[in-house]
């Protein structure tokens, strides 16, 4: 098991890839514990596929890639927020368009450089055994910054998950909450897409937080299953990926490696969930209703 | 307007025109059923799904299209299965099954040599490049959904604005839904030669919401839509040509393009006839 799990990274350049996808595991589990609760991962798609022209712009110009994807994730977000607005279009067509439209823009500028494909596929897949000490820092301080946005304003993002009336009627704006969320969803993409590309950052934030909704109830505990989960696929995948590539000659991309673990561990939790249900049920809500009928009969 | 006309002479781009033209209607056409039953987001995760399949047919050796079709009939049957269970909602379960399923598509892939350049294709298109074969492909398929979105339009529209009265009707519900998820599907794998994955779902999404702001008609819309379609391919094409810029892409910015102004002008739903209409409310509520 060591030489599985511990070998691969001796090399500089898997620890490197290692601490960055074990710092988005724990980032995105947060954060897609909203993303799942709220029903967004359209919109987190959405976004994983809209800051694909501000890298591109942002590449062409040589400036920094991080503040080119930011300025198209933040515009995403307000401009998600204005269209939605309309009625007779409605949210997901909304997304859709944006979604496609701001793709197509990339792809357009992008067509004009030589290195088309291979940039639209580093971009849609990342490189994360490319990563440096200047990426690690830029996730880091990314990270810190979202989870301290998280932890403040948790509690009002619960209630606006589970009583949307009720968080009106207590007077918060949920409008501006909608949006912190949105700029916070955009923030988890800026820091994980060079690294890992926007295929990687949407399943980091939806399948983990999945599986973890499977097995626990109380949202903190959820949070934290949900990093660990994403942690630990980082690191299996990963591991597996190199093994594959290096002791049996067939190359497996890094990225949907880490994916399919991902995937493989929420189905394991989809066929153990049932299990727990039926253990923790005797006395649970389920249990209790259903002696109620048996009384009232 | 003569750049336009000089643009399509030469054999390849007059296929690629009536590629457009065939996909820009069917698309416009089957999008308007998409919007009204609000499966944007099924679409795009289906494009997304089909990858594998199209993957697998090519190291099968067998048609490009059917793998991706056969594939795309999987998907459908496991976002409904795992969207069954209790605490897995719709949205989780259509984002894990994309998510996934075109990892899987990329791990086959990159197990291969020249990998970037195919799925570069894929996903975007390259509808210069599309033989006679996928012009009668994309013509069999547009000729086959809409048959049946004709044969089935009254049912189709009864499930969408009112499934308990479809129910009560004694239509097999569970059977239509199905039924336009497979054409919706059908739709997406006839387009992938043209525009790609991504940008087939733009084309099934953008000229159906922008028919919706101009009219409220059903039929209007269903009239308008593919028209939209078709002026975004021909129009798209012709940019791109000129420019010598991603053909999909371009169509796609044009189709967003039309969006983007009818939800600014458009007479009652756009932003300027909001602003009117609240105008006029403020001015009745106003005592004489």
């Amino acid at each position: 098991m060591t030489e599985l799990l511990v070998d691969p990274f001796r090399l500089p350049y898997m620890q490197r890839a290692l601490l960055e996808v074990v710092l988005l595991g724990v980032l995105t589990g947060a954060v897609g514990v909203f993303v799942v609760l709220r029903r967004l991962a359209f919109v987190a798609d959405a976004l994983t596929h809209t800051v694909f022209p501000g890298v591109v712009i942002a590449f062409l110009l040589d400036r920094s890639i991080l503040l080119g994807a930011l300025a198209f994730g933040l515009l995403t977000a307000l401009l998600l927020a204005g269209i939605g607005a309309n009625r007779r279009v409605g949210d997901d067509a909304a997304l859709a368009i944006l979604l496609t439209s701001f793709f197509s823009l990339g792809v357009v500028l992008v067509s004009r450089t030589r290195t088309f494909a291979s940039d639209l596929t580093a971009f849609l897949f990342g490189r994360v055994l490319t990563v440096d000490r200047a990426d690690l820092v830029q996730t880091l301080v990314l990270a810190v910054l979202v989870l301290a946005v998280l932890a403040a304003l948790r509690k009002e993002l619960v209630l606006r998950a589970f009583d949307p009336a009720g968080a009106v009627a207590l007077g918060y704006r949920t409008v501006v909450l909608d949006l912190v969320l949105n700029v916070l969803i955009a923030l988890v993409v800026v820091a994980a897409v060079k690294a890992v590309g926007t295929v990687l950052v949407l399943a980091l934030i939806v399948v983990p937080a999945a599986a973890a909704r499977l097995l626990v109830d109380r949202v903190a505990t959820m949070a934290a299953l949900a990093g660990l989960l994403g942690a630990a696929g980082g690191w299996l995948g990963l591991a597996v990926s190199y093994e594959v590539s290096v002791g049996y000659g067939v190359r497996l991309a890094s990225g949907a490696t880490i994916v399919v673990v991902l995937v493989a561990l929420f189905l394991v939790a989809a066929s153990v969930a049932p299990l727990r249900r039926l253990a923790a049920g005797r006395q649970g809500p389920a249990t209790l209703a259903a002696r109620g009928q048996r009384e009232r009969r | 307007m003569s750049w336009l006309a000089g643009t399509f002479s030469g054999g390849f781009v007059q296929r690629a025109l009536l590629e457009a033209v065939m996909v820009g209607a069917l698309c416009g056409v089957v999008g308007v059923h998409v919007l009204l039953r609000r499966l944007p987001f099924f679409a795009m995760a289906l494009g997304h799904a089909t990858f594998p399949g199209v993957v697998l047919a090519a190291l099968a050796g067998v048609n490009l299209l059917l793998g991706a079709g056969l594939f795309g009939v999987l998907v459908v049957v496991l976002v409904a299965a795992l969207g069954a269970r209790e605490r897995v909602d719709d949205t989780s379960a259509v984002g894990v099954v994309l998510a996934g399923a075109f990892a899987l598509g990329v791990l086959l892939l990159s197990a291969q040599a020249g990998f970037a350049k195919d799925l570069a294709a894929y996903l975007v298109g390259s509808i210069v490049t599309v033989q006679p074969g996928d012009l009668a492909a994309t013509a069999a398929v547009g000729f086959a959904v809409l048959a049946v979105l004709a044969a089935l339009h009254k049912e189709l529209v009864l499930g969408a604005f009112d499934r308990p009265g479809l129910a009560a009707l004694g239509y097999p519900v569970l059977l239509l839904d199905v039924a336009l998820l497979l054409l919706v599907e059908v739709t997406l794998v006839a387009s992938i030669p043209a525009v790609g994955t991504i940008l087939a779902v733009a084309l099934l999404v953008a000229p159906a919401a922008t028919a919706r702001l101009w009219t409220d008609r059903l039929g209007a819309t269903l009239t308008l839509s593919p028209l939209l379609g078709v002026a975004s391919a021909v129009v798209g094409l012709a940019v791109s040509q000129h420019w010598r810029v991603a053909a999909g892409a371009t169509i796609v910015l044009v189709a967003a393009a039309f969006f983007a102004v009818s939800l600014v002008v458009a007479p009652r739903h756009g932003l300027a006839g909001q602003l009117r209409a609240r105008r006029r409310a403020t001015a009745a509520a106003r005592p004489a």
